[in-house]
C-alpha cells in the first residue's frame, strides 16, 4: 500500500498520460451585486485522470461547489483554464452530469418525470426512456414513489431522486456535489456501494465532494484536500485499498488513513472557524 | 446487485383524520362556525330593519331584498346582468392574464423589454387608471369594448409584476440542472421558468381577478347599460333601494364564487406546490 502527498506542481503527475480533466490556475471570485467580492477559489491546479475516482474534501465554505460548479460549466471561468478532453470547458453539457448539493429536482414534475427529462432529450425509443427511468428510480430505492412529487419526499428520497435522474443520462464525468449528505447511515452505505458497483461497470470519471473523511478514504482512488476558504489544494492522497475487501473499513491500514486525513482536514476546518469568527 | 427497498406507501396519499362523526357532518360543523359572523351580520341587519328606527327606503328588510333578486331572477333581469358582468369582468381578465404573463416574461427573460416597461409599470401601477375612463370612452365607445380594456387596463400589472417576481426567484440550480439535462434556450421558458414560476404567477391572477370584477361594476356605474353596475345605477336614480341592495348581494356572490372557483384551480393546477395545498379562509 503506498501513499504520498503531493505538492500542487506534481499533482496528477502520474495520471498525466491518461488525463481527461485539467484545471489549470482556475480562481474564482463571486462579485454579488451588493457587499463585497468574495474569492472564493484561488490558483487550484488538478488533474484527473480518466476512469478515476477522485474526491473532494474540504471544510463547509472552502469552495467545492464552486469548482464544481465550474467543472459543470454554470460558472464563466476568469482566471485559469479547464479543459476536458483537450477542449476549454465553455458550458454545461450532457458529458458531465451533475448532482447538486440541495438537488435542484422540478419540483413541478413527478419522481418519474424529473427522471424521464434528461432522458426525453436524447435520441431514444420512448419504451428506452421508460425503462431506463425505472432502471434508476428501482436502483435508488424510490420503487412505489414514481407519482410523488418532491414535496412529498423526505430530503434523503429527494436526493437519490436527483442521484438517479442525473445516473440515468450516463455521462461520462459524475460531478458529485455532497450527494449523500441527506441519507441516512444504512441507506448512505447502500448508495456508496451502489456508486462503486456503477463505476466498476461502466467507464466514469467521478469527482466526488464531500466533508466525510471516511466516505472520501473508502470510495475515491485519490483525495483532494482543500483549505479554508480561498480554497486551494492543499495536499493529494492517493489510495489503493481492495474495496472487495469486506473487513476494509475495521483494517488498521484504512482507519490509519482516515486518521491522516481527518488530520489535514482538520487543521483547515479550525481556519475556516476561525475566519467566520 | 444490491438495491434499497423501502416499504409503505407513497406519502402522497392525505391522512383522514378518525373521529366519531362522519367527515361530512363535522366539515359542514365547521362550515357553519366560519360563517357565523356572517350569519350574525345578516340577522343584525333584519332586526334593526324591522324596528322600525330606520326607514325602510334607507334599509329595506333582507326578506324583502330576497324577493326582489327572486322576481328579477324569474323574470330574467338578473341572469342577464349578471351575465354580462360576469362576461366583461372575464374578458377582461383573461386578455390582461395572457398579455401579462407574455409581458412579463418577456421582461424577465430580455434586458431591453425590461428597461423599456419597468418604469411604465412602476408609474403605472398606482395610477388609479379609471382616470382614463373619459378618453377611453371617446376612443373605444360606450359599449363592451371600453369596458372590457379598461378591466384589462387595470388587471395587468399584478400579473406583470407577479411573473417578473416569480422568474426571479427561480433558483440557479434548477435552471443549471435544466441545461445539464440538455434544455434548449427556447424550451428553458416554457419547460422550466413557467411552470416553475406557477405558484408567484397564479398569486398575481388571484390578486387580479376581483379587481376585474370591481373595475367592471365600476365601469357599468360609470358608463350605464346593462350589467349589474348599470342596474344598481338606474335603480338608484329611481329612488329604488331594493334594487340597489339587490345589486349590491348578486355582485358579493358572483365575487366570492369567483374567488373560491380560482382558489379550487389553484389547489388543482398546483398539486406539486405545498404551500399552495393550504386551506384558504372560507
Ligand atoms: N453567489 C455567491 N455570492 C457570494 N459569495 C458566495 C456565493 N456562493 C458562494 N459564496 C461564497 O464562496 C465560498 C465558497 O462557497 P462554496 O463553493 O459553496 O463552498 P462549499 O461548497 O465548499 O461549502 C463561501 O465562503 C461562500 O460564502
Ligand atoms: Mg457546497
Amino acid at each position: 500500500m503506498d501513499s504520498a502527498v503531493l505538492d500542487r506542481a506534481a499533482a496528477g503527475g502520474a495520471q498525466a498520460a491518461n488525463a481527461q480533466i485539467v484545471i489549470d490556475r482556475l480562481s474564482h471570485t463571486y462579485r454579488p451585486a451588493h457587499g463585497r467580492p468574495v474569492l472564493a477559489i484561488d490558483d487550484v491546479s488538478l488533474t484527473v485522470g480518466r476512469r478515476e475516482f477522485l474526491a473532494l474534501l474540504g471544510p463547509s465554505g472552502c469552495g467545492k461547489s464552486t469548482l464544481l460548479y465550474q467543472l459543470g460549466g454554470f460558472l464563466p471561468t476568469e482566471t485559469g483554464t479547464i479543459t476536458v478532453d483537450g477542449k476549454k470547458v465553455q458550458g454545461p453539457g450532457p458529458d458531465r452530469g451533475i448532482v447538486f448539493q440541495h438537488f435542484a429536482l422540478f419540483p413541478w414534475k413527478t419522481v418519474r418525470a424529473n427522471v424521464m427529462y434528461g432522458l426525453q432529450r436524447m435520441s431514444l425509443p420512448k419504451a428506452e426512456q421508460e425503462r431506463r427511468a425505472q432502471e434508476f428510480i428501482d436502483l435508488v430505492g424510490l420503487s412505489g414513489f414514481e407519482d410523488s412529487y418532491p414535496s412529498q419526499l423526505s430530503g434523503g428520497m429527494k436526493q437519490r431522486c436527483a442521484i438517479a435522474r442525473t445516473l440515468a443520462i450516463d455521462p461520462e464525468i459524475l460531478l458529485m456535489d455532497e450527494p449523500f449528505g441527506a441519507l441516512d447511515a444504512q441507506t448512505r452505505h447502500l448508495m456508496q456501494t451502489e456508486l462503486l458497483a456503477i463505476w466498476n461497470r461502466s467507464p466514469k470519471t467521478v469527482i466526488f465532494v464531500t466533508h466525510d473523511v471516511q466516505e472520501a478514504v473508502y470510495l475515491a482512488q485519490r483525495v483532494a484536500v482543500m483549505s479554508a476558504r480561498p480554497g486551494r489544494i492543499k495536499a493529494i492522497i492517493d489510495l489503493d485499498f481492495d474495496r472487495r475487501d469486506p473487513h476494509l473499513t475495521k483494517s488498521k491500514a484504512f482507519v490509519d488513513k482516515v486518521d491522516e486525513i481527518w488530520e489535514l482536514v482538520r487543521g483547515e476546518a479550525i481556519k475556516a472557524q476561525a475566519g467566520k469568527a | 446487485m444490491a438495491r434499497i427497498n423501502q416499504g409503505g406507501a407513497p406519502m402522497a396519499s392525505p391522512e383522514h383524520d378518525s373521529g366519531q362523526l362522519p367527515h361530512f357532518v363535522r366539515s359542514f360543523g365547521w362550515g357553519v362556525v366560519a360563517w357565523l359572523p356572517v350569519i350574525i351580520l345578516l340577522v343584525a341587519w333584519e332586526v334593526v330593519a324591522r324596528s322600525g328606527t330606520v326607514t325602510p327606503f334607507m334599509l329595506p328588510t333582507l326578506t324583502r331584498v330576497f324577493e326582489r333578486m327572486g322576481s328579477e331572477l324569474v323574470s330574467g333581469e338578473l341572469p342577464i346582468a349578471v351575465g354580462l358582468t360576469l362576461w366583461r369582468a372575464l374578458a377582461g381578465f383573461v386578455i390582461a392574464a395572457v398579455l401579462g404573463i407574455a409581458l412579463g416574461l418577456a421582461m424577465a427573460r430580455n434586458r431591453f423589454f425590461y428597461w423599456f416597461f419597468d418604469p411604465i409599470i412602476s408609474v403605472g401601477f398606482p395610477i388609479p387608471k379609471i382616470a382614463f375612463l373619459p378618453i377611453l370612452v371617446l376612443w373605444l365607445g360606450f359599449f363592451d369594448l371600453s369596458k372590457i380594456t379598461m378591466i384589462a387596463f387595470n388587471t395587468i400589472f399584478p400579473v406583470v409584476t407577479a411573473t417578473i417576481v416569480g422568474v426571479y426567484s427561480v433558483e440557479k440550480e434548477i435552471i443549471w440542472s435544466a441545461r445539464n439535462l440538455g434544455t434548449s434556450e427556447r424550451g428553458m421558458l416554457w419547460e422550466i421558468l413557467l411552470p416553475a414560476a406557477m405558484p408567484q404567477i397564479f398569486t398575481g391572477l388571484q390578486v387580479a381577478l376581483p379587481i376585474a370584477l370591481i373595475v367592471g361594476v365600476l365601469t357599468e356605474m360609470a358608463m350605464g347599460g346593462y350589467g349589474v353596475g348599470g342596474s344598481m345605477q338606474t335603480a338608484s336614480r329611481m329612488a329604488d333601494s331594493l334594487g340597489v341592495f339587490a345589486g349590491i348581494f348578486e355582485i358579493a356572490v358572483v365575487g366570492y364564487v369567483m374567488v373560491k372557483l380560482m382558489a379550487m384551480l389553484r389547489r388543482h393546477l398546483l398539486r406539486w406546490h405545498q404551500e399552495s395545498q393550504e386551506p384558504t379562509t372560507v
